[in-house]
C-alpha cells in the first residue's frame, strides 16, 4: 500500500460516495463490483464518467469507489461528485473546468418532507367549499 | 408566468448510446410515471427494431423522421374586435423540436401493434419514408395555416 491515492467524498441526494483514484490502468470498481454490473444502465456509466472525461484522465487511474445509500441515480451523482473532488487533489489545475462544469457543486435538491395537513410536501387534498 | 425575467432553458445530457440530446428528450417524452429506465429500454429497443427492419442506422432513420415531423406553420387563435381569428404564425425552432417529439409520441401510442417498442419503431419508420399518422398531422397543421393565410396580417 505504498502507492499514491486521492481521496475525494462526493454526495447527492441521500448517497454518499468514498472515492479513490490510484494511479492505473482505469478499472472503476463500485462496491468491488465493475460499473457496469453496479448500475446497469449506460445513463448512470455516463454520469460517473464525466469528470474524467472532461479532464482526460480516463485509462490513467484506478477507480475505487464505496458508495451507500439512496438509490442508483442519487449514487451515480455522489460518485461523479467524489471523483471531481479526488481529482481536485490530484492536480488543481482541473478546477477552472470541473467547476463550469458544475461538478463541484453539491447539488441540495432533496427530498422535501411531507407537512400535516398535506397529502404529500405540496399536494393538498381537493379543497371543498362545503 | 415567471415575475422574474425569463425562465431559462434546462439543457439535457446527451443520450448515452448515440450522443444525441434529441433521443434524451425523447426518452423523457416516452417516460411516463418518471420510470426512465423503463422508458430507456423502449427507445433503444425501438431503435434495434429499426436497424433490422430497414438495416440502416437508427439513428439517421429518427433523425429523418424528426426532420419530417417538425412543422414550419401552424395557427394561434387571436381575438380582434369580438372575433376569433386563426391567425397563421412561424414556429420557434425549439417548439419545432417538441411538437415533433409530442406528436411522434403520441401517435406512436394510438397504433395497433402490440408493444410500445413495435409502436414507436414503425412509427418512426413510416415518418421517415414521410407517411403515417404524424406525418398526417404535420400536414393539417401546415393547412391549417394555409387555410387561414389571408388573416396573416393579423400577427402579433
Amino acid at each position: 500500500m505504498a502507492l499514491v491515492t486521492y481521496y475525494g467524498t462526493g454526495r447527492r441526494k441521500t448517497s454518499v460516495a468514498r472515492v479513490r483514484l490510484v494511479p492505473g490502468e482505469g478499472n472503476i470498481l463500485v462496491n468491488d463490483r465493475t460499473i457496469a454490473e453496479y448500475f446497469g444502465r449506460k445513463t448512470l456509466e455516463l454520469i460517473v464518467k464525466q469528470p474524467l472525461n472532461l479532464t482526460e484522465t480516463l485509462g490513467k487511474y484506478n477507480v475505487l469507489i464505496k458508495v451507500e445509500g439512496g438509490g442508483p441515480s442519487g449514487q451515480a451523482g455522489a460518485v461523479r461528485h467524489g471523483i471531481s473532488r479526488a481529482l481536485l487533489k490530484v492536480d488543481a489545475e482541473y478546477r477552472p473546468s470541473l467547476k463550469k462544469a458544475g461538478f463541484l457543486t453539491r447539488d441540495p435538491r432533496e427530498k422535501e418532507r411531507r407537512k400535516y395537513g398535506l397529502k404529500k410536501a405540496r399536494k393538498a387534498s381537493q379543497f371543498s367549499k362545503r | 408566468m415567471p415575475r422574474k425575467g425569463p425562465v431559462t432553458k434546462r439543457d439535457v445530457l446527451q443520450d448515452p448510446v448515440y450522443n444525441s440530446k434529441i433521443v434524451t428528450r425523447f426518452v423523457n417524452k416516452v417516460m411516463l410515471d418518471g420510470k426512465k429506465s423503463v422508458a430507456e429500454n423502449i427507445v433503444y429497443d425501438a431503435f434495434d427494431i429499426i436497424r433490422a427492419k430497414t438495416g440502416k442506422d437508427p439513428l439517421e432513420v429518427f433523425e429523418t423522421a424528426m426532420k419530417n415531423v417538425m412543422p414550419v406553420l401552424e395557427v394561434r387563435a387571436r381575438r380582434v374586435g369580438g372575433a376569433n381569428y386563426q391567425v397563421p404564425i412561424e414556429v420557434r425552432a425549439d417548439r419545432r423540436l417538441s411538437l415533433g417529439i409530442r406528436w411522434l409520441v403520441n401517435y406512436s401510442r394510438l397504433r395497433g401493434e402490440k408493444t410500445m417498442r413495435e409502436r414507436l419503431a414503425a412509427e418512426l419508420i413510416d415518418a421517415s419514408n414521410n407517411t403515417g399518422a404524424t406525418i398526417k398531422k404535420k400536414e393539417d397543421t401546415h393547412k391549417m395555416a394555409e387555410a387561414n393565410k389571408a388573416f396573416a396580417h393579423y400577427r402579433w
